[in-house]
Order: structure tokens, then sequence, then C-alpha cells
């Protein structure tokens, strides 16, 4: 909130205090001062008020006039002049030479286009009094003497805080609560508030009153008040007033509104005052009806439900309760009585009512911040004084109030020791009981310690460790030694994945590929890329802020595509990228799986021109790092198994779906679409890989290796190749082998290891079919197997390919 | 026949210079001591003499065996020598470089993450997860901000629709789900989950619906710390934060507590940072963290008994401090993964 230093010193004095003070004051407790700005007129000895005697147009400049000014000191200057709002008769602010404006611009007798210029003119904003009209101040209407300084035409500069109020501190929302904050901290003492209505309040109207009945039988609304104010003359306000409201921002409308404004930043009390013509009957606060309609004040209309509050008259809603008033029951100039409203709302209903009507003022920024219950009369009245000495405003009687403040004063057992013990170094009670009562709250002396009467201005203090956190904002928070930060007995363990997580970039920055951090937020059409059209619209966001970051990612290889093709673009040269992150994929039962994936991506072909034949990255590298990364996972290699990958991500019959019998790790790699990296370009193939994980698959312990006793004597290696049709996956082949080889050693021995060493599919072989070759291992744990045994252990793997599987055998 | 021998080695010598390749020196070789070679002749020669000339002609013989051994020796070697020299190639230039792939760059904020997490490791802070995509329960109301109170306007949330479910964060009842604004929905995952006492730090991605611009983004990193036990004091988290800051930020930063408002903490902080060695935001304070003792009313939402337990926690942001650690001026180059950005903080 926007805080005026003079108006903070009606209620403390701080005379000994500037404003820079102040704002190294308040942080320390807790309330942010965000900038400091000056308000009004800075002092400006050398600028007077000066006449326009004469006026031409400039020899060399059709915007330039050259004028001759009298600033009453008997010689008329000449000043050059831009602007074009004035005649000859005006009086205007003229900066003589040797002002430093506020900018810094120093003043000089200069010439401007040959012409000699004695000083300036100046515009509003130009004095630092913000922007007013276009062209020169003009103070003609005031009548100031020619020659006098312009500072006295001004008041004092003021200084505006602007001070960020923490939501538990809706207190602090008036000056009388900032002032409060600042007497403590500085051990001033708060002035008194002097009001001359008379307090008490009556339960129902009188004859004489603007209205029949107040009605208020619910939960939102347990305090309300209203008061009749006859014979009001609706003007503008005094000067006084006005500044005061302009200082912090808010433009003066008349002098009714600007006082219950005006009150509301003395108090933080929001109150409303309606034109009592306008209002049939009586006033009422109910939940509003469906099919009810409602026009704010800032033109904005409102269709009603049940679920909002309204302020209402016997017919109609008036007022969105709390939040802002309607435009057909305001004050306007033609208004006579008025009825003045000060109530307390329940603060979450009034918080909820401005969200869901999407509008945050002055007034519903303050009830949702929990006004102080006791302040509500205070004022009414205090408006009330004003509107009298201000409007004229006849005081019919006491204000008419239903139900009854919702809180008082409440009172907080401390126990002894309890702040020494959260503080973790020794407090004396007199500490103790000297913070809280700068902070205006009572200490008592109990049983079990203090008794701490808290005023019900601070709702945010219930529990005795909010009065700790009370107690170290006055005390100081530098009084706190630092503990000694001993760690516990070891028992704990970081969790697996976090572990994975580091582990696995050191592996890939090892392998060359430089880490990439990307946004979440993706738009649809690389998530409908990656998932396709029907899942995409499961990722998507309720209320994404931009279209660009509408859906939660699917995927990390778009990213990594992304960065290769900015990279490309800036001739920087990229080589791989990776990146480690969660991505989100529905499941087959509709619901949202949350993975941590690794992903990465490079150029086939090196995009650096060498010397000699670089290695290109290929689809079966990308394999390999897929399967050792799953292995830093903790999965199970043999588990894994390839197939197809058939997404619009990648190119088909180029890519490989990775899939994982234990569910405990999914992926792809190979080219990714080649139109697509093209269209970002990027000429050449972009091969990546990636494997998700699901966080259930780093729930387990990781099992402690056991040392296995390993053979000491020399294996036998036999190779076979086999024939089979061209479409016959080389895993199946694969699998066959080893289950043949495997079921050959039997018992006796231990197939240690089958290799695919050749693949051809060249002349000499049947058309439509290829040929594999393998390697297979096999070792005696106690002997060195005989080639009697291994020739026959051969035999069964051929007999079993011939006959089980159908193939040929190349002889 | 010590002249004839002295010939024969001599000869050997000779046509040893000629020899460049191995088929040449097997040739060579037999010519010399094969079965019809120069010295075998000389030393089946030895059958016709006398038993005085044997032993005198016998050393000569061995003299010159001798000689012819190591001529061969020599020759296998510099024989062998070509060999190696052709299937090495072109000599080495040790000045040229090619095309290899240098080892690549870990990004900045990983690198931060990892110094940060380390030194809390050193105080028996261990680390903890939780979901990106939480429920609001975890997100917001378990850590005593319900439902329209003001708190909830600290921060505007980006929301799932009520038709998503997330297989990691289950929904208790009818709550909306968030993508998480903070990292302090661990600190419920966690106090739900563990015995205390204990000591976690949580790193992990967060979300605000934000504009993107060179001090706010979209997503950002924090890490969460939390520590439960008896009495955990004040003074504890000063010590803490003093030596997180002075590991950071060099042993002459300094930290003040600044009050401040967390629904979750109580009393609640902000931490600002002195530093002389922060470039331009040198010799000033510096906000880059909440803390505060853990709110009673949090922990008994969790089940745990506030008057047995209490607890400190804090939370920070990764790029916050990265940024002021590095002197880096604008958010998005984490974002943006410029290799003349990345490789900077090899």
């Amino acid at each position: 909130m926007k805080a005026s230093f003079q108006a903070l010193g009606r209620h403390v004095d701080l005379s000994g205090v500037t404003p820079e003070k102040l704002s190294e004051v308040l942080p320390m407790l807790g309330l942010e001062v965000e900038s400091i700005h000056s308000f009004g007129l800075a002092p400006l000895p050398l600028v007077v008020v000066g006449e326009i005697q004469a006026s031409e147009k400039h020899p060399q400049a059709d915007r330039l006039s050259v004028c001759q000014v009298d600033v009453g000191d008997g010689t008329i200057r000449q000043i050059v002049c831009g602007a074009k709002n004035f005649k000859v008769g005006d009086r205007v602010p003229v900066a003589l030479p040797g002002t430093i404006m506020p900018s810094g611009f120093e003043i000089k007798v200069s010439k401007l286009r040959e012409v000699e210029s004695q000083g300036m003119m100046c515009s509003s904003e130009e004095l630092g009094l913000g922007k007013g009209e276009d062209g020169l101040l003009i103070l003609t209407a005031q009548k100031p003497a020619i020659g006098t300084p312009l500072n006295k035409l001004y008041g004092k500069p003021d200084s505006v805080l602007e001070i960020s109020v923490t939501p538990n501190r809706g207190d602090c929302l008036g000056y009388r609560g900032l002032a409060r904050e600042a007497a403590a901290a500085l051990g001033l003492t708060l002035k008194p508030i002097n009001v001359k209505t008379a307090a008490g309040l009556s339960t129902s109207a009188s004859a004489k009153d603007a209205f029949k009945f107040v009605r208020s039988e619910n939960s939102f609304c347990p305090y309300y008040t209203a008061r009749t104010l006859r014979n009001v003359k609706v003007g503008p306000s005094p000067d006084w007033l006005r500044r005061d409201l302009e200082a912090v921002g808010l433009r003066p409308i008349n002098n009714v509104v600007d006082i219950t404004n005006w009150v509301m930043l003395e108090l933080g009390q929001p109150l409303h005052a309606f034109d009592a013509a306008k209002v049939k009957e009586g006033i009422e606060v109910r939940a509003a009806k469906a099919g009810e309609e409602l026009t704010l004040l800032d033109g904005k209309k409102l269709s009603l439900d049940a679920t909002s509050w309204v302020i209402a008259d016997a017919q109609r809603p008036l007022v969105l309760a709390g939040v802002m008033g309607g435009v057909d029951s305001g004050v306007s100039a033609t208004t006579k009585d008025i009825i003045l409203e000060s109530a307390w709302f329940v603060p979450g209903e009034v918080r909820r009512i401005a969200r869901r009507a999407g509008i945050s003022t002055d007034s519903s920024y303050r009830f949702t911040r929990d006004v102080d219950p006791a302040g509500v009369e205070l004022a009414s009245r205090l408006a009330t004084d004003l509107l009298i000495e201000l409007a004229g405003a006849e005081v019919v009687g006491p204000a008419v109030s239903t139900g009854k403040p919702p809180r008082a004063d409440v009172k907080i057992e401390l126990p002894a020791g309890f702040v020494a013990t959260k503080c973790g170094t020794p407090i004396t009670d007199a500490d103790v009981v000297n913070a809280l009562q700068k902070l205006g709250f009572t200490v008592e002396k109990s049983k079990e310690g203090f008794s701490v009467t808290v005023p019900s201005f601070r709702s945010d203090v219930t529990r005795p460790i909010d009065l700790v956190e009370e107690f170290i904002r006055i005390y100081g928070t530098h009084q706190i030694p630092a503990g000694r930060p001993i760690a516990p007995l070891p028992g704990d363990e970081d969790t697996r994945s976090s572990v994975f997580t580091r582990e696995v970039a050191s592996r890939l920055v090892g392998a060359g590929f430089s880490e990439c951090c990307h946004y979440t937020l993706r738009d649809v059409s690389e998530i409908e890329r990656t998932v396709g059209a029907e899942h995409a619209k499961l990722l998507a966001l309720e209320n994404p802020l931009t279209t660009d970051q509408s859906h939660v990612r699917a995927s990390l290889v778009p990213g990594l595509v992304g960065a290769l093709s900015r990279n490309v673009a800036v001739n920087a040269d990229p080589r791989g990228f990776f990146e480690v992150g969660v991505v989100f994929r529905p499941q087959a039962d509709g619901a949202v799986r949350e993975f941590l994936s690794v992903a990465f991506a490079a150029p086939a072909e090196a995009l650096v021109r060498s010397w000699k034949v670089p290695a290109s990255f290929d689809i079966i590298k990308a394999k390999r790092f897929l399967q050792d990364i799953a292995q830093l996972a903790g999965v199970a290699v043999p588990r894994l198994s390839f197939t197809d990958a058939k997404s619009a991500l990648w190119q088909s019959e180029h890519a490989a779906n990775l899939s994982d019998r234990g569910r405990s790790a999914e992926g792809a790699c190979g080219v990714v679409e080649l139109r697509w990296t093209r269209s970002m370009g990027l000429k050449g193939s972009i091969i990546a890989g990636e494997v998700m994980f699901p966080r259930s698959s780093f729930a387990d312990v990781q099992r402690i290796p056991r040392f296995e006793a390993f053979s000491s004597f020399p294996p036998v290696t036999r190779d076979v190749a086999v024939i089979v049709p061209v479409a016959t996956s080389a895993s199946e082949v694969l699998t066959r082998v080893q289950q043949a080889a495997s079921k050959a050693a039997g018992k006796e021995f231990d197939l240690e290891y089958v290799n695919c060493f050749d693949v051809f599919n060249g002349p000499g072989l049947p058309e439509g079919s290829k040929s594999l070759a393998f390697e297979i291992r096999w070792r005696h744990n106690d002997r060195t197997l005989t080639d009697e045994e291994t020739n026959r252990a051969l035999s069964a793997v051929i007999a079993a390919l011939e006959k089980g599987a159908g193939w040929v055998i190349r002889k | 026949m010590q002249q004839q021998l002295a010939q024969l080695v001599a000869t050997a010598q000779a046509e040893s210079k000629s020899v460049t390749n191995r088929a040449e020196m097997e040739a060579f070789k037999a010519r010399v001591v094969g079965p019809n070679g120069s010295l075998t002749a000389a030393m089946k020669g030895m059958a016709t003499l006398s038993k005085e000339e044997r032993p005198i002609v016998g050393k000569l013989i061995n003299e010159a065996k001798k000689s012819v051994e190591e001529i061969l020796a020599a020759l296998l070697t510099k024989i062998e020598d070509a060999e190696i020299g052709s299937a090495l190639g072109t000599p080495l230039d040790p000045t040229l470089t090619g095309n290899e792939t240098p080892a690549g760059f870990i990004h900045p904020l990983s690198r931060t993450r990892e110094k940060i997490l380390n030194t809390f490791k050193k105080l028996g802070f261990t680390i903890a997860e939780g979901p990106e995509i939480e429920t609001e329960w975890h997100c917001f109301d378990a850590l005593n901000t319900p439902a329209d109170h003001p708190a909830r306007d600290m921060q505007d949330t980006l929301y799932l629709p009520k038709s998503f479910r997330s297989v990691d964060a289950p929904r208790r009842g009818e709550e909306a789900l968030v993508l998480r604004t903070h990292t302090s929905s661990v600190q419920i995952r966690t106090l739900l989950n563990r015995k205390p006492p204990f000591r976690i730090v949580a790193p992990g991605r967060c979300f605000r619906r934000d504009a993107v611009d060179a001090t706010h983004s979209a997503n950002f990193h924090q890490i969460e710390g939390l520590w439960i036990d008896h009495q955990v004091t004040l003074a504890d988290l000063r010590g803490i934060l003093d030596f997180f800051v002075k590991e950071t930020f060099g042993a002459d930063a300094e930290i003040r507590l600044r009050p401040s408002y967390f629904p979750f903490t109580e009393p609640s902080f902000e931490m600002d940072l002195r530093s002389p060695n922060l470039g331009r935001l040198s010799n000033r304070w510096i906000e880059i963290m909440g803390c505060g003792l853990v709110d009673p009313k949090v922990l008994e939402l969790c089940g745990l008994n506030p008057n047995e337990y209490s607890g400190l926690a804090f939370g920070l942001g990764l790029e916050r401090i990265t940024m002021l650690v590095h002197g880096i001026d604008d958010i998005r180059h984490f974002y943006n993964n410029d290799l003349r950005f990345l490789r900077q903080f090899a």
C-alpha cells in the first residue's frame, strides 16, 4: 500500500525521523518498503511566478515562440518556449537560470536556434508534479503575485512509501496501523484520535432515519452499522483532502466519496455511502438471488446467483458486498441525504466473491484481510465528523446496528520460558514484556508465565508461537545467535532418483552431451506430435497464461531438437544435448503418470568439418546409451525389448520403441521425424533417444550385489550362421540361438554369451532372406571343455534351429 | 681357414645391408645358416681336420657363428621396425587436432543445485522429492493456506482441469490439481510418510502463472529444506542458513533475517544476503529465501503433536542463487540453452 509520510505523522510524531530512516525500520518489522517517491513540489527557490507580456513566432522555428516575461524583478526576460497552451497575460512558473530541475537538468541562459532564452517556462511534469495538461502549467486562475516563489503556492513536498503488506497484516492497511508499528519500533507514542461524534449504537431505526430497517441475519455479515446524514452538500473536497488522496494515487470524486476513502486510508475500515433517495425502505445484507443483476460503479454488469452476497434494499441488490457499490445507488451531485455503511464481513467470503467477479478493490482488499471489528463504529464516527464539517451534513441520531462485533481482544497464555525455548537463546522476561507492551499488548503475570491480551486489530495473533514472532520483530533478529549446525547420526539416504539424476548427467557429459533445461509448459502442436491428438487433450492446463504454454510436456526430445536448431542458427556448433527432467504421459486408463525422463539428441553427422572421417551417431549407438541409462536406473537390461516406433515424433522405419517387461522403463530412439527437423533448419538427420522411468521404479531399495565365483578355465567358442526371412527380427533369432545354446549346455556347463557378429543379405542367399552369424561361447566351471562335447553341443544348437525354427544353417 | 671365415662373416655383413623385407631375410638366412649355407659348409669341413687343428678351428668357427647370429638379430630388428613403421603410417604431428567430441557441459542450474545439496548434506540433510503436479491440499491446505485465504493471492497458480487424474498425486477429496507453486508440498509428503527426527532438502521444479521476462519464468526451481526434531530453534535456523551462505557465497557473506509472512511458518522471515563479491549487487541486502519455524498448525495437519515436535523450514530459488553466484542478468538464459552460455560454467 502507498503511505504518505505526512499523513502518517498525524498518528505519531515523526519530526525526528526521515522517510529514509522509516524505510529502514519498517522492513525489519516485516513491512517491506518497495520504493519511496516524492509527492508535491520539491524545493525550487529559483522557480517563480511570471507573467507573459508578449509572444511572437520564433524567426527560424515554426514550433517555438519567443516570449517576453515579467518575473517581478524589474527586468523583462526573453524566453523561448515550445508550448502552445498559453495566451499573453497568463501567469506561469518560470525557472530562472541556475535552477536544477527535478530531472537534474540545469537551466542556463542559452540560445535556441539563434535566439537567446533567459530561463524556462515550466509544465506540471517538468516540475515533478505529475502529468498535468499538455503544455505550461497555467496559474492565472489562482491570481498569484508576479515574482512569488512557486513553493509558496504549494505545500511542503511529501514522501510516499510503497509498502508491501503481507496478507496477515490487514491492520497495516491504514495509517493508524502503520503508525502503531512505527511507534513500537522507534519507541514513540501514538497520538490519540479525536472524534466528536458520540459513540453509541441504536438497535433499530428511528422515524427520522432514511431507512426503515437494517437486516443482516447471516454468517457472512455478523456486524453491520448504518447511519443517516441529511442535507449533505455534495461538492469538491478541500485541497488538503484532495492532496491526501492524490498522494497515494486515489482520484478525488466528491466530498462524500472522498471522505469515505480518506477514513479508509486512515483507519483501514472501508465505508460505503448510499444516496438515501435511491434506497427503497431499508438495507439488508443477503445472498443474491439467481437472475438478479447489478451494474457496478465501474460500469461492469454482473449476473448474480446465490453464491454471491449483496447489500440490497427491499427490492434489488445495491452493492456487491465488501467489493464495490452499484451505479444506481451511489452518491451523485444531486444527492441530498446519505446512508453511511460501516460493517464487518467474513474475509474468505469477500475474497471468494471478489475473485468470482474478477474484481479487486481497495475495499475488498482490506475486508479479505480481516478489518478490526472494534474499528467499525470508530470509522463511521470519524467520517460523520468530516461530513458535518466539510459537507454541512446534519446527523439524525446514532448509527443503527445489527449483530455484534465478531471478534474481541484475545487473551493468550504464554508459558514461562516459551519464547527463549523457541529462540534457542536466553531471553529475559523483561525483554518479552517490554517488546509486547510496545505493540500495545497488555501483559500480566500469571501462574504459568504471562497472560497477554492482544487487541482485536491483531487478528493474526492468537497463539503463543504468534507472540514469539511479535517478540522477535521488536527485539530484533540480529540478537539471535547462530546455533551450531550439528549433524545427526547417519541413517538416512537420498532418494534413488536424485542419485540417478546426478549420475546419469555425469555419464552423458562424459559422452560429449551438454545438459539443457527447457520449459515444462509447451504448445499443443508439440504435444500432439509426441503422443497424438487424443492423449494431448489429457495434458492440457485449465488456465494457461499463453497459448504456447498450454500443455505439460510429454517428452524432452522436442526441447532438445529446439536447442540444436537455435544453436545451429547462431553458429554455436552444437554436438549433442541431453536433459533430465519430469515428463507426463497419459496411461491406458486415462490417468496421467509422471516419469523421470532422460533424453539426448545429436546430429547423425557432425556439423563441424574435419580432415578426419568422423564416426557418425546412429541408432545402434543411441540404443546402447538407452540400455546403459536404464541399467544405471536399476532396470535389468535383458528385460528391455525394442520394436518399431510409431509416433509422429519419430521417422517411421528408422526409430525404435523401448519397453520393459517389468514396466519400470519405456522410451524410444532413432531418427527424429525428418520433415520436422528440416523445417527447424537442421539439415541432416537428428538421432535422439529418450528413456522414462515412473517414480515407482525408484521405490525399491537397491540390492547390494553379492559376489559370485567365476571359472578359471578357458572357454570354447563356436560360430553358427542362420539364414532367415528378411522380415524376421534379429532379436527373435538371437533369442532362439540363446535358448538352443543354453539347452545344449544343459546342467553340465554354462552358456556364457551369444554375439551377433555378422549380418549379410547379399548375393548367394535365396531371395528375400538374410544371414545372421552368431558366436557362441561356453565354459565349464571345473575343467576345460573337450572338442567332442563342444561339437555335440553345436550339433544340438543346429538341430534346434533347423528342426525347431525351420531355419537354414549356412554351412 | 681363419681368413676364409673372416671373409664369410664380411660377406654376410655386406649382404645383410641390402635385405629389406622378411622374405629376403629368410633367403639370406638360408644362404648363411641353412643346410646348404656357407657357415654350415664351413662347419661340415671340421670333420676333415686333425685333432690338433680342431680346437683352434672350432674356436674360430664359434666366433664366426656368433658374429653371424648378431648380424641376423640386427637384421630381424631392422625388418620389424620397417614393418611396424609401415603398419603405423605417417608419423604423428602432435600439434594437430581433429573433430573429436569433447566432454559436454553440466547445466549451471544442475551444478548449483548439486553444490547446494552437498552443502546441506554436510549438515545431515538428505534428498527428498515429490510430484510436480500436486493436489491443492498438499500445495496449500496442508500448508495452512485454506481456500479463500488471502495468502493464495501471493502467487498465481496454474490448474489442471477437473477431469485430470494423476497417478502420482491422487486427490484426497474434490480438490483441484495444480502445478505446484513451491516445493513446500514436499514438506507435507515427507511429514506424512516419515517419522521424525529428520532433515531433508527437496529440489524441484515449480510453476507460477507469470509472464516470462528477465526475472520471471513460467517454471523455475526451488530447494526446500525441512528439519523436524524435538526443540528446533531460531538459533538452529540461523546456524544452518549462516553455514549455507558462507559455503555458497564465501566467508565474508553475511545474512539477516527480516520478519515476513508465510502461512506455513511462524515466525517467518525473508533471509537477506550481503556480500562484497557480487559485482553490481555487492554490499547491499538482497532477498534470497523465505524461512521460519514450522507453524504448529502444519504439524497438526500432518498428524504430529506440536508440543512434542518442532521444526524449521526454508525455501530458496535456484535460478536466483545461480544468477547471483555467476552474475547472470536474465533468467531466460537458463532456458535458451545457447552453448555460448552453457560452456561458460563448465
